[in-house]
């Protein structure tokens, strides 16, 4: 039998590349009073997780390592530190969700590289806590400055 | 009557989280593969834990519109969601209740468990009562059928007396051979190829996971080596197709795991022993085409899985 999506669509339905920083621009922000910007992200899985199986979130850009405690992570409206990540067993990233990770710092509009690590643990893999390393890279584009508020 | 055929929206992983399909062009596809429908609760619904009412009412009007059959549902126990500790049982119950009523809400009759619910199965027997559910611990590698944490679950299934608790065999356990996939996978993960051979040679010979691992550091294997070592044994089981007539009784829904199909045939897993099996065992429910293979046309590769089994059917049938 056809696929109907497939013949609905008359395009190719095949699986894109999906990786945790999302190919979405970066975009200047407010977050907690301070000036930065926010960087899409996306869970690496299948299944959406709590928070807490996030063992860490480490971002370059432009080869230039960003500090943990200069990043926040924004899901659905709510603003997280990284070490608060732990703790936040029953906040669940939906698979399909964005989320924005915040970064203090300032950007030159243009492309810039942001590439990074995300650490995340499967909660029920026999071998017991063993993170997955998700590796990103992806060339963004840095909008011109249009004060957006996170 | 011989079992019928659906499909677990978890074959479509890649193009769903990709956003090439949507739920409801998975629930189209579903109409076209057999019609039963199998979801994995955290992943294709939002709110999980819990089932929303709006999610119930575009589930349930998607199934009417495409007239399907809702299968199982996919729980989650998650004992390590806390990163210093183990989910304590009490907390584990919390956790799987909401599961349960939302599994129930949706109309889904079997309710998939992971058996780290063992200890709390007693207490999730008198729920799938109340909500006319079935559970089934899900026998996934390495929990092969002949093994003692199996031997254990139904030993628990005969003391607790009830016909609401039972077995989800996943046919990786029937495996006769390590997926070309997973090699693939070894490779990427900077495994060297005499390493990956050692591993397909440890794992034909039937090495326990344990022993294999010791091999494997001797041979200088570093941590990516021994987790891909660990994947393998947890994908692959040396489970024998005919064991299921031993626990015919206890089978409440069947996983087609597939990685592959190669001329209309399954490399790896011994399929037409298992549908032979099935069949002569009168199991009458469904088994749910489960594609975990690399990302490729989930649609067209899960046709040829339902395809091949199909043709076994008609072969054991005649």
């Amino acid at each position: 039998m056809a696929n109907p999506v497939k013949k609905r669509r008359r395009e190719q339905v095949e699986p894109r590349a999906r990786q945790f920083v999302a190919d979405y621009p970066i975009r200047p922000a407010r977050c907690e009073g301070k000036e930065g910007i926010l960087i899409r992200l996306l869970l690496p899985s299948y299944r959406s997780l709590p928070l807490s199986c996030i063992y860490g979130i480490d971002i370059t850009i432009d080869r230039e390592a960003v500090e943990r405690n200069c990043t926040r992570l924004i899901l659905n409206g709510y603003t997280h530190r990284l070490d608060e990540l732990a703790a936040l067993s029953t906040v669940f990233w939906f698979i399909l969700d964005y989320a924005d990770f915040f970064v203090e710092r300032s950007l030159a509009p243009g492309l810039h590289t942001v590439a990074g690590r995300m650490l995340v643990v499967e909660p029920y893999m026999t071998v017991g806590r063993f993170p997955f390393i998700y590796e990103a890279e992806r060339t963004l584009l840095m909008e011109q400055e249009q004060r957006g508020s996170a | 009557m011989t079992f019928r055929i659906g499909v677990t929206f978890h074959s479509f992983t890649a193009e769903y989280v990709s956003f090439v399909y949507s739920f409801e062009d998975l629930m189209e596809l579903a109409s076209c593969l057999g019609g039963g429908v199998e979801i994995v609760g955290p992943a294709h619904h939002r709110g999980f834990p819990e089932v929303t009412d709006e999610f119930e009412r575009v589930f349930k009007s998607a199934m009417e519109r495409y007239g399907l059959t809702p299968t199982c549902y996919g729980s989650y126990q998650d004992p390590f969601m806390l990163p210093e500790r183990d989910l304590t049982p009490d907390e584990m119950y919390e956790y799987t209740v909401p599961q349960l009523k939302g599994a129930a809400k949706l109309g889904f009759p079997v309710v998939r468990l992971q058996y780290y619910a063992y200890p709390i199965a007693e207490r999730l027997v008198p729920l799938a009562e109340k909500l006319g559910l079935r559970l089934g611990y899900e026998l996934h590698s390495p929990l092969m059928i002949e093994s003692p944490t199996v031997q254990k679950l139904i030993e628990q299934i005969d003391t607790l007396g009830s016909d609401r608790l039972g077995l989800i065999p996943d046919c990786g356990i029937f495996a006769r051979s390590v997926s070309d996939h997973h090699l693939a996978m070894g490779r990427q993960m900077g495994i060297p190829e005499l390493i990956l051979a050692e591993v397909e040679r440890l794992w034909k010979a039937k090495t326990p996971v344990e022993k294999a691992l010791e091999r494997i550091q001797e041979l200088g294997g570093n941590q990516a080596a021994c987790s891909w070592t660990e994947m393998v044994w947890g994908s692959f089981g040396y489970s024998e197709p005919s064991a299921l007539a031993d626990v015919k009784d206890y089978i409440v829904h069947v996983h087609g795991k597939f990685y592959s199909i190669v001329d209309g045939e399954e490399p790896d897993l011994r399929y037409e022993e298992v549908v032979k099996t099935l069949i002569d065992i009168g199991y009458a429910g469904w088994l749910s085409s489960e594609y975990e293979g690399p990302p490729t046309d989930s649609f067209e590769i899960v046709r040829q899985h339902q395809e091949m089994i199909r043709q076994y059917i008609a072969k054991f049938t005649r």
